[in-house]
């Protein structure tokens, strides 16, 4: 439960955190050695006043970037999976119940998503968005754009579980009783096959979870996620690369690798806690 | 034209090597490239020695020279390519009627005889450009050199459907606009070139164009071209060699491998010259690989001339002995921020200076590469160096280079924004320093309450869709947007009429993307086409359009670019060359 505990904190971080930390836009050139673009000083220009060093050209102070990057993370992470989960039970209860041609159209459906060569497509569609759409500009439409990219294409996976389990729950002796009283599909879908999902569906989210963080932070990386100067931590990677500062100024690479590495993990762990937990059969 | 050819190197050479993060500055005093005029000083090598002297000064011949190069040319064919460091390198194996003066610094602006006796002359009330080519010229075939086949040249350019990269200034210069090229038309010729005997040859223009000279002599189009062996887009495979080398062979975009050409008299072009026994350029590098063969020894030179990236930046720069062997050569280019003057509140003239004054110059500097690898804080919009460029600071960005906040308050106050206002801002995404450069100036521009809203764009469409599309500008409120400007030829013509003259805005493709329709600076550019004017009262107009464009803050100058470029020490007669903005590969030898 040590993942649970973690991901308590990082919670804790990303709603109280970006108001205890200074201003992530503010920059330091003071602490900026020109010739070279990297802070003074060893480690990254750690120091009392910024405690996780300040990033190279601009000085701005890393461990507010690395907080306030953290909101993004969670919040694009958290709701692309509410999005996934969504549509992904959705059909899934469908597909299953159902079967025959309604099985085979949600089931193709989904092996053409799985088949998908996501990435490109996620940058295509990101880089022709202009800046402002349906009445929402700047880094809203963006966070929007993000949940909706992720979301959408990481459904057939959660799509997939739920069939597999409606079919086999559907031949079950409540399921049965349920109809021979007389109940129609969407009573028996949602009253008597739901709640028998909540399991899969919990532990499985919270896989898909840190799933998602990674692609965000991948879409950062390839300069398609949120607007500078807001913080993320896949911008940060990719500063770090593109720029070539990993070589003269490693912290600025370790640190937001660090912070993607150990919230993957939380989750990963919290979700293979619960599943155990839940699940006693996959022991 | 200009503008196609212009936006080439910009976008083409730079953005081709992740420019930005390559480019480096140089201290005030050595941007410019110094004042030597003879051009043959020598020196041993030291840091910056490259920019006024000839490092290894050396006659000797033999030996390998190899190029690297972390990108792809656009064409190795003289007649289609607008990328600097191309251009540079066409000179081993095309010579066109004039080229740059083989020598370190400024003194390389001025043109010298290539395959013509002299500069054009002038008849007609500046209508018609006559040159005399040289007797006894001949191809690497031994076929001879007519005039005829420096019209063919030209002609080819024409067909853009098979020429498409290279600039378009016959076209728009020349009289017969209409004529569309020797493959559509092969029965056809362009009437606005003549050639009275097989060596003279006569341009005739639409209108006086003073600056011929740099449209014949800056590129490599007028190098001739035996019809015969033309293969249109295929000739960039095996071009017919009028320089001192030729190709042996060409993997596309692989590796080039040129050996002398047995045909080139040293006499007839004292400009370029044939050391080495083989040169060998290997293309698409990967840029960090580069570096690091450069130190090592294996590669003599980086052809594209845009600098080492950060990691090897930061290892020259701390080692006294590589740093010996490395020039901060001026790139032949400057960065800078547009201002429009068409939106709101930026069309009131002092809310454009408040921008000027409380930009924080240091800052810009930093993300631009710093002092080292971003260049110099500019003030102007003519390059130092160029004719015309007088040192002059409007907006106090030498004395207070952080910024001047008291005056930006002020401004803002008599533009009726006392406390700022909210403006967008557009640069191109995937140029890590620009993108920099974009972050550094919302934050200091926010310390007087003016509020940039960022916009990034690609920089394959930044100037055709966006930036440079004054509709979009209009309607998405871009009042600030980065970009930058290498000059097709080194005058005030070259450098400034793209970006501030009134004349030059069109709705797609602009470059003055400020806006600026100053009557005065537009009518002080119409005079420069007279062709009575001497070169020395031209640069005067030149200089005095700089000010008043400055004066009406369109543009907030961020740098002049220069390029930290590392020279193996093995490598001879290696000097910046200011028309490039890189090294001469005309003259550079393997062994010393």
């Amino acid at each position: 439960m040590g993942g649970g505990i973690f991901i308590v904190f990082l919670i804790l971080v990303a709603i109280i955190g970006p108001h205890l930390v200074q201003n992530p836009d503010t920059y330091n050139s003071s602490l900026i050695d020109p010739t070279f673009s990297r802070p003074i000083g060893p480690w990254g220009g750690i120091s009392l006043a910024h405690p996780l060093g300040v990033e190279p050209v601009t000085g701005r102070d890393m461990l507010a970037r690395v907080v306030v990057g953290t909101q993004y993370s969670l919040l694009i992470g958290f709701l692309a999976t509410v999005l996934a989960v969504i549509i992904g039970v959705f059909f899934g209860i469908i597909a299953g119940y159902f079967g025959g041609w309604v099985d085979a159209v949600i089931a193709r459906a989904m092996d053409v998503f799985l088949a998908f060569p996501l990435l490109v497509f996620a940058i295509a569609l990101i880089g022709v968005i202009p800046n402002s759409a349906w009445g929402l500009s700047g880094n809203t439409l963006r966070v929007f754009l993000l949940v909706f990219v992720i979301g959408f294409f990481a459904w057939p996976y959660m799509g997939r579980i739920i069939r597999g389990q409606v079919i086999s729950l559907r031949e079950r002796e409540f399921v049965d009783a349920a109809r021979s009283i007389g109940a129609r599909g969407p009573y028996i879908l949602f009253r008597e096959l739901l709640p028998n999902l909540v399991a899969p569906i919990l532990v499985y989210s919270t896989l898909l979870i840190p799933t998602n963080i990674l692609f965000e932070a991948a879409l950062d990386y390839l300069g398609v996620g949120l607007v500078p100067p807001t913080p993320s931590w896949g911008q940060m990677l990719s500063n770090a690369v593109s720029n070539g500062f990993y070589y003269i100024d490693p912290m600025f690479m370790v640190i937001p690798g660090v912070a993607i590495f150990i919230t993957v993990m939380a989750f990963n762990l919290f979700g293979d806690g619960l599943r155990d937990a839940l699940d006693p059969r996959t022991r | 034209m200009k503008r196609s050819r212009s936006l080439a190197i910009v976008t083409g050479a730079l953005v081709a090597g992740l420019a930005l993060a390559a480019c480096s500055s140089s201290s005030p005093g050595t941007t410019g490239g110094g004042g030597s005029t003879g051009g043959t000083t020598s020196g041993k090598a030291s840091f910056d020695a490259g920019l006024t002297t000839v490092v290894n000064p050396s006659t000797k011949t033999g030996g390998t020279l190899t190029y690297g190069v972390a990108a792809t040319p656009d064409s190795f064919d003289p007649g289609n390519t607008y990328y600097a460091w191309v251009l540079d390198l066409n000179r081993l194996w095309s010579t066109p009627l004039l080229t740059y003066k083989s020598c370190p610094g400024a003194c390389g602006d001025t043109l010298a005889p290539g395959i013509a006796t002299g500069l054009g002359q002038v008849s007609d009330k500046g209508l018609v450009w006559t040159y005399h080519i040289k007797q006894g010229l001949k191809f690497e075939d031994g076929s001879p050199i007519t005039a005829a086949d420096v019209k063919y040249a030209v002609e080819r350019t024409y067909d853009r459907s098979v020429m498409d990269n290279g600039p378009t200034y016959f076209e728009a210069i020349l009289a017969d606009p209409k004529y569309p090229g020797p493959y559509k038309d092969p029965k056809g010729n362009l009437t606005s070139i003549t050639t009275p005997d097989a060596y003279t040859i006569q341009f005739h223009l639409l209108a006086p164009f003073p600056d011929f000279d740099y449209v014949v002599g800056a590129f490599s189009q007028t190098a001739p071209v035996e019809p015969s062996k033309d293969t249109g887009s295929n000739y960039q495979l095996h071009p017919q060699s009028t320089g001192p080398y030729m190709f042996s062979s060409y993997s596309v975009n692989k590796q080039l491998v040129l050996v002398p050409n047995p045909n080139w008299t040293q006499n007839e072009d004292p400009q370029a010259k044939q050391l080495a026994s083989k040169i060998v350029v290997n293309l698409n590098m990967n840029a960090q690989d580069l570096d690091n063969r450069l130190m090592a020894g294996d590669v003599d030179i980086d052809a594209q001339g845009i600098g080492v990236q950060a990691a090897a930046r930061a290892k020259i720069l701390s080692n006294p002995s590589l740093k010996t062997d490395a020039d901060a050569v001026p790139g032949n280019r400057e960065w800078f921020t547009y201002i429009n003057t068409k939106v709101a509140p930026l069309n009131n003239l002092a809310c454009r200076q408040a921008v000027e004054y409380a930009a924080n110059k240091t800052d810009l500097q930093t993300a631009w590469g710093g002092p080292y690898a971003g260049g110099a804080i500019a003030t102007t919009l003519l390059l130092p160096g160029m004719g015309g460029y007088t040192p002059f600071d409007l907006y106090n960005a030498k004395t207070q280079p952080t910024g001047d906040l008291t005056a930006a308050k002020t401004a803002l106050a008599t533009c009726g924004h006392p406390n700022g206002f909210t403006i967008g801002a557009s640069y191109r995404s995937d140029r890590p320093a620009e993108t920099s450069a974009a972050q550094a100036l919302q934050a200091s521009l926010a310390r007087v309450g003016i509020t940039l809203q960022l916009h990034g764009y690609p920089s394959g469409s930044y100037y055709s869709t966006f930036a440079g599309a004054p509709n979009y500008v209009h309607q998405h409120n871009l009042g600030i947007l980065f970009g930058g400007w290498s000059p097709d030829w080194p005058d005030g013509y070259g450098m400034m009429d793209e970006l501030v003259n009134g004349n030059t805005i069109v709705p797609t493709g602009n470059t003055n993307i400020g806006e600026l329709n100053d009557p005065a600076i537009n009518s002080l550019f119409a005079k420069t086409t007279n062709p009575a004017l001497t070169l020395a009262q031209r640069n005067a107009i030149y200089g005095q359009i700089d000010h008043m464009a400055m004066s009406d803050a369109t543009i907030l100058p961020n740098v002049y670019a220069t390029n930290l470029i590392y020279r193996n020490p093995a490598a001879t007669n290696v000097y910046a060359y200011s028309p490039y903005g890189m090294y001469n590969y005309a003259v550079i030898g393997a062994s010393s």
